[in-house]
């Protein structure tokens, strides 16, 4: 008997020796795969996810890595479930482990009927429920490399999931067919060297089951893939960006996807080129988007703060990560709001969006887009590291409700009929017509100097005030035309939740447990979080006896705007705040809301 | 005739050398019979970054530093514009350095004027990049833009001129914007613009200058021999201007030849729904 085997302890309060134990039904499932960088964690992550996905439940994924290349602890998650989820599970139900690292980190979230497979190589452990199997030496001995390990250990789980077998070499298939020829065939033995041994050991086979769904014709992706999407169809034609952790996948998509189209893709040297080449861009004519996140946002904040007095329109992708400086650059946090809020240097109008999912991600790019060219400022799409990299099971992107407008845009016919063209025109919603330079019998003078409605430098008062108002009255002008906020539980619920961006994923799942518990809540999901839609989020809140904002920072940010918004409210706002990194799991805000009588 | 934006008058002091500059792109703008409307000045900042108000053509203001990536962005938007940047050396070469050097990689038809006085006029009179060891404290030798757009293998046009030689500059500029409106990449002119209030040198540049093209060896195709001749007739104690580099190939070399070909550029493209539907439809059919 290997070392390994005699680990495997029954599952208590299951049936006696002698008769077979009947396997544990999950409806959602999580499982971790942790190892050092290299071991395929994600690989392994990826395979499941798969099959998951043909059962038709939805699947989440997320990634634990390191900012580094190769080598370090990285872990990969992947959850399934019946239910519409987009949060990681707060309990793990099977571990996958390459090394001890990953039996440390994991253990502590495993559930309690949780179990262990790992690679029982160069480490062993003594915990009850785990089965060790030495992966790395049984491919390396019959396939000469010990890398399809994480193959075998696929094989392994889908016999300690009761998956199958066609099924299960199916998604192989898939994931290598495109490899084909000797990656597909290693991976395909590594899979059955896998599952024989699995087969063998007592206690594995069979231990849970997976139940189905009916999330079909669905698809798996990325807020960062939605964002890169929904610029495409919202007629952005025009990208610059400077690569950083969690925003870089935006410009690698669109240096797929523009190109095509008659779009431009550039990455710049720094961000203080991708905001200025979008912005010179923009003033041509094109539709723009530079993405980053907190450190190139800093460096942003000079030409974004050129863009609001010179009227220019930009979308700015912010995707947080942790901070201040580099801070933990794989890590998730939603820090940059208060900064964003007050951006720059003097006072300018902004509007800042922020995404729940992918399907919000690809439809609020397209109304950034019109935003910003309808109102002649900077919008700024807020995302956060789990919204921006983790994978989400989402309904198919939807072009019929796309639209473009383009605001006042000059055509050369209708200019060809003006008497005058003034660039900055006072006009009474703040937003002057817009004619490209190439426009016949007219020139565009734009400047970040204070300027009179020509476009010419001035220093005269009386035409300071009146720019200032007209420029920071637009965030009252465009107040209706916002994207409104999502109201989800009963309205006769008195306890309120607020949140934006991904942590609507655990706040949702959280709201549903509250219900279990029999605490009814209403979730309000801030879409548009500034300027503070003050006319959907006050009613709200006198419908409620008390609301709990909850973010992803140490200071409540999103909280002390809606304090500064509406300080009449200011007693009945609490905050459930995390800033470890890591996501909410749904029991952590369970925990921290209390009921009402 | 619709009324648009008229030109304003410069704010410069009476004899700067921005007033040649002004003068002289005019000039070269209309030998080359460039509509106006398809003329974009982007100005820097600093005295000689407002010369964009003075022109009637379209104009950008830039930040301090930056005009040359929103220079790249207009012109990659909108390939079929004339683009011209223009600013001081301490927008340049201080501020704006990391776009400066990456200016002569990008290589996209623009122009790119310098009006090098070697101080920060418009602050009154600091030391700038160019200023010589002493001028204002300065304890640091000055900048070679020469040199250093030199230095990088890319095939753009590069020269220098001096505002007290008005003929000579309307030379480079015609052939440079010309390089640029063939497509042909990147050019860059460093003009000598004396600031005649803190920093006037006009006397002391018109002994100095020295035109390359007289010396024995010139040959503007050949890299390593300008770097030497450049750097040779400034260690001598004179200025080299003239025409320093000249690409061999008349080709069309500029990015936004490689990244638009003869497609309209972004600015143009059609971006409405119903014309890209089927390529939308096909993207987003390939998601899974």
């Amino acid at each position: 008997m290997s070392p390994a085997a005699a680990q495997i302890a029954p599952l208590p309060d299951q049936s006696g020796p002698g008769s077979p134990r009947p396997p544990l039904e999950l409806n959602d499932v999580s499982v971790m795969i942790g190892g050092q960088g290299g071991d395929g964690t994600l690989t392994v992550s990826d395979l499941l996810g798969r099959y998951f996905r043909k059962k038709g439940l939805y699947v989440y994924t997320s990634r634990n890595v390191l900012s580094r290349i190769r080598g370090g602890h990285a872990d990969a998650s992947v959850r399934a479930s019946q239910d519409p989820i987009a949060a990681v599970k707060s309990q793990v139900d099977v571990l996958v482990a390459f090394d001890n690292e990953a039996v440390e980190m994991g253990k502590a979230e495993l559930a309690p009927h949780g179990f262990i497979i790992y690679d029982s190589t160069t480490f062993h452990i003594a915990e009850p429920h785990s089965a060790g199997f030495p992966f790395a030496t049984m491919v390396g001995g019959s396939l000469g490399q010990p890398i399809f390990k994480n193959t075998a250990a696929y094989g392994a789980l889908s016999v300690l999931f009761g998956l199958d077998p066609a099924q299960t070499r199916g998604v192989i298939e898939e994931r290598f067919k495109r490899r084909g020829g000797e990656a597909l065939d290693k991976n395909l033995k590594a899979l059955e060297i896998g599952r024989k041994a699995a087969l063998a050991m007592p206690g594995v086979e069979n231990r849970f089951s997976i139940a189905s769904g009916d999330a079909h014709n669905m698809i798996l992706t990325t807020g960062n893939q939605a964002v890169a999407l929904g610029f495409v169809v919202g007629g952005g034609r025009f990208f610059a960006g400077y690569p950083i952790t969690p925003a870089t996948e935006i410009l690698e998509y669109l240096q797929r996807y523009l190109p095509p189209l008659g779009g431009v893709v550039r990455q710049a040297e720094d961000e203080l080129a991708s905001i200025n080449m979008v912005i010179g861009a923009s003033y041509a004519g094109a539709r723009v988007m530079t993405s980053t996140s907190g450190p190139g946002l800093a460096l942003m904040s000079e030409g974004i703060s050129h863009a609001g007095i010179a009227e220019i329109p930009v979308v700015i992708a912010d995707c947080q990560r942790v901070g201040p400086s580099t801070g933990q650059p794989t890590r998730h946090e939603q820090s940059d709001l208060s900064h964003l809020a007050n951006l720059g240097h003097g006072e300018y109008p902004r509007f800042i969006l922020a995404p729940a999912d992918p399907v919000d991600c690809f439809d609020l790019t397209v109304d950034a887009l019109n935003l910003a060219e309808r109102w002649r400022l900077p919008v700024i799409l807020l995302l956060d590291q789990a919204l921006s990299q983790n994978t989400a099971t989402s309904p198919r992107f939807d072009l019929s409700k796309v639209r473009i407008d383009r605001g006042k845009r000059l055509t050369p016919e209708a200019v060809a009929k003006l008497a005058h063209y003034k660039v900055y025109e006072f006009a009474s919603d703040g937003v002057s017509a817009y004619a490209p330079p190439g426009t016949p019998g007219i020139w565009a003078e734009v400047t970040g100097n204070e300027h009179d409605e020509w476009g010419h430098v001035s220093v005269n008062s009386t035409n300071r005030y009146r720019m200032m108002k007209k420029r920071m009255e637009k965030m009252v002008h465009a107040r209706a035309e916002l994207p409104p906020c999502r109201f989800y539980g009963p309205p006769t619920a008195k306890v309120g939740l607020i949140g934006f961006g991904s942590t609507s994923g655990p706040i949702l799942e959280a709201q549903r447990l509250l219900e279990h518990r029999g605490t009814p809540t209403r979730y309000l999901q801030a879409r548009t979080v500034f300027p503070v839609p003050v006319h959907e989020i006050d009613p709200f809140l006198k419908e409620v006896e008390v609301a709990y904002i909850i973010e992803h920072n140490y200071t409540g940010q999103f909280a002390r705007l809606l304090r500064e918004a509406m300080p009449w409210h200011h007693a009945k706002l609490r905050s459930i705040l995390k800033y470890d990194g890591l996501t909410f799991r749904a029991p952590q805000i369970v925990a921290e809301v209390k009921g009402v009588s | 005739m619709v009324q648009s934006a008229k030109p304003a008058q410069p704010i410069w002091c009476p004899g700067c050398g921005d007033f040649g500059v002004l003068a002289t792109i005019k000039r070269a703008a209309a030998g080359l019979s460039i509509p106006t409307h398809d003329f974009v000045l982007v100005g820097g900042i600093g005295c000689s970054g407002s010369i964009h108000n003075f022109m009637d053509v379209n104009g950008i203001h830039a930040v301090h530093g930056r005009l040359l990536a929103q220079a790249v962005g207009v012109k990659l938007a909108n390939p079929s514009l004339t683009v011209v940047a223009a600013g001081g050396d301490g927008d340049g070469y201080a501020i704006g350095m990391g776009h400066f050097i990456h200016a002569f990689k990008k290589n996209v038809s623009i122009l790119y004027i310098v009006m090098n006085n070697e101080t920060y006029g418009l602050t009154k009179g600091q030391a700038s990049p160019t200023s010589e060891i002493g001028f204002e404290g300065n304890v640091e030798p000055p900048f070679m833009s020469i040199l250093t757009a030199l230095s990088i293998p890319a095939p753009n046009f590069i020269a220098r001129t001096f505002s007290g030689d008005p003929k000579g500059m309307l030379a480079v500029l015609t052939e440079a914007l010309k390089f640029n409106r063939e497509g042909r990449g990147f050019a860059f002119v460093e003009d000598l613009s004396p600031c005649v209030t803190y920093n006037d040198t006009y006397k002391l540049w018109r002994e100095k200058v020295l035109d390359v093209s007289t010396l024995a060896g010139y040959d503007p195709t050949d890299r390593k021999a300008m770097f030497r001749l450049c750097l040779e007739t400034t260690e001598s104690g004179r200025i080299p201007v003239g025409v320093m580099h000249r690409p061999k190939v008349a080709g069309r070399d500029g990015l936004e030849v490689k990244l638009v070909g003869d497609g309209p550029g972004p600015v143009r493209t059609d971006i409405g729904l119903e014309t890209n539907l089927p390529a939308y439809h096909k993207l987003l059919a390939g998601l899974s």
